[in-house]
């Protein structure tokens, strides 16, 4: 088990440990995506839902402790590699012409960023309600906390939009090369399904932020009141 | 035909190097981009000038000597070639051209645009090899190996340790090399007994190295003279965890014989 560990100390170990935990976070926004989708339901099914995932104290606050650590080691981590890998050219060219590396792989960095400081926007505006207080202790008529109410004025507000969408740009950015790209560095490989590896990663990112865009625009066009 | 060139010169590997401006006269569509720069050498040895220093060797593409990166890109604008097998004809009469050594911290500069390559012979010392004692060439049919195997084995064997995929790399990693090296032994019988030993070894020397780790670009495959392909890094992913299961279950052991020999 030591040497297991041993092994995670080298720069492709770091790398596969960032893979593993961004593939958990993968799933944590497939599913924060989904769930979120039932405001097309109606008031009664999100606030539901949300009450739902508040029931389970001891599920809800693993779940959120579970994410913080795989969030802390891939971005820990990726900053260390980050620093390595500049390191590793100390002189750069006079010209470099990329190949073939796509738009997203060359922004994995930018979209890193842009993700994280959206993370904290979202976290402090709809999950604490700091940035926005209105509705935090507002109750529907179930006595559920009115989640509805309060995405539903959030997203009435054009500012919150580009910013929901901004942030939307970087999830997709970051994990149209993020999915294919773990693939890889978990060594799995197969002739015949590389070209469905390949898409993985642009098709997953594509599903998640056509769905959470869905839920803003919704809201914004007045589709959804 | 008549070109513009940029160089890099540099007068050892602690000088500092700049670009000097050089032009080709009478280059000839026909002459490969080595050639070219021996004319370019003539002419600064008949003016009592020190002529470029480049690596070159076999001039057709096997020896992994010659190392420009050209127009930004390592091996010039055609894929699948050595620098050497790149003609003159692939330019426009006029162009200017920028050529520049291999960057990398592992690859320091030693003059001009030859640079120091032997981190990846470290790495081939760390682990690639076997230790036994194979012999002679044996007889056709005694070890049976199956046909996609050995053509696994042969694409990733096809390297010929040029270091253009460091070059090519924005990380300046040399997955791709160490890929080619590990997925070629662990695909035949012989390589299968160290397979282990050698993944860990060879992937600690190129950290050692100074060599960066991977972003699955795949630039390096874009560049690579030979077309070793980027799954063969997926392979060496795999290679390396496995390594890492299998071990952690074996006692430990006194000295590794693959330890690098200083």
């Amino acid at each position: 088990m030591i040497r297991l560990f041993s092994h995670f100390q080298s720069s492709a170990g770091k790398k596969m440990v960032i893979a593993l935990t961004g593939l958990g976070l993968v799933v944590f926004v497939v599913f924060h995506m989904l769930g979120n989708l039932q405001l097309f339901q109606g008031a009664h099914a999100l606030n539901r839902y949300a009450a739902f995932l508040r029931d389970m104290p001891i599920l809800l606050w693993t779940a959120r402790i579970g994410l913080l650590c795989m969030a802390v080691f891939h971005i820990g981590l990726a900053v260390q590699l980050s620093v390595r890998n500049r390191r590793a050219r100390p002189v750069g060219y006079l010209i470099h012409r990329y190949r073939q590396a796509s738009i997203a792989s060359r922004t994995m960095a930018i979209s890193g960023m842009t993700l994280l400081v959206f993370l904290g926007f979202h976290l402090l505006h709809l999950t604490a309600g700091v940035i926005d207080p209105a509705f935090s202790d507002h109750l529907d008529a179930e006595g559920h906390r009115d989640v509805y109410g309060k995405v539903v004025h959030a997203f009435q507000n054009p500012f919150m939009v580009i910013i929901y969408l901004a942030g939307q740009v970087g999830l997709g950015l970051h994990l149209t090369h993020a999915i294919s790209s773990s693939v890889q560095t978990m060594g799995f490989e197969h002739a015949g399904l590389s070209r469905l590896l390949k898409a993985f990663g642009p098709v997953i990112g594509l599903i998640v932020v056509l769905g959470n865009v869905a839920i803003v625009l919704a809201v914004f066009l007045r589709i959804v009141r | 035909m008549k070109f513009t060139l940029k160089i890099w010169r540099q007068e050892g590997p602690h000088e500092p190097g700049r670009f000097v401006t050089y032009e080709a006269h009478e280059v000839s569509p026909g002459m490969s981009f080595l050639e070219m720069l021996d004319g370019v050498n003539q002419r600064l040895l008949g003016k009592g000038e020190e002529p470029v220093a480049f690596e070159q060797d076999c001039r057709e593409g096997i020896c992994g000597s010659c190392s420009l990166v050209i127009n930004g890109i390592p091996h010039g604008p055609d894929q699948g070639i050595t620098t050497c097998q790149l003609y003159m004809r692939r330019f426009c009469d006029g162009a200017d051209i920028t050529i520049e050594p291999w960057r990398a911290k592992a690859f320091p500069i030693l003059k001009d645009l030859v640079v120091d390559r032997r981190g990846l012979d470290r790495i081939m010392q760390a682990g690639g090899y076997i230790s036994v004692n194979t012999g002679g060439a044996v007889d056709g049919n005694v070890l049976l190996i199956g046909k996609d195997q050995a053509e696994a084995a042969m694409d990733a064997a096809s390297c010929i340790g040029c270091g253009a995929c460091v070059a090519a790399c924005k990380n300046a990693s040399a997955m791709l090399f160490v890929a080619a090296k590990v997925s070629h032994m662990a695909t035949l019988p012989q390589g299968r007994p160290e397979r282990e030993r050698r993944v860990s070894a060879m992937l600690e020397a190129m950290d050692r190295e100074g060599f960066g780790s991977c972003s699955n670009q795949y630039e390096c495959e874009a560049v690579c003279p030979k077309h070793i392909s980027a799954r063969f890094i997926a392979n060496l992913n795999h290679e390396y965890l496995r390594a890492g299961i299998v071990e952690s279950g074996r006692p430990s052991e006194p000295e590794s014989p693959h330890a690098e020999s200083s």
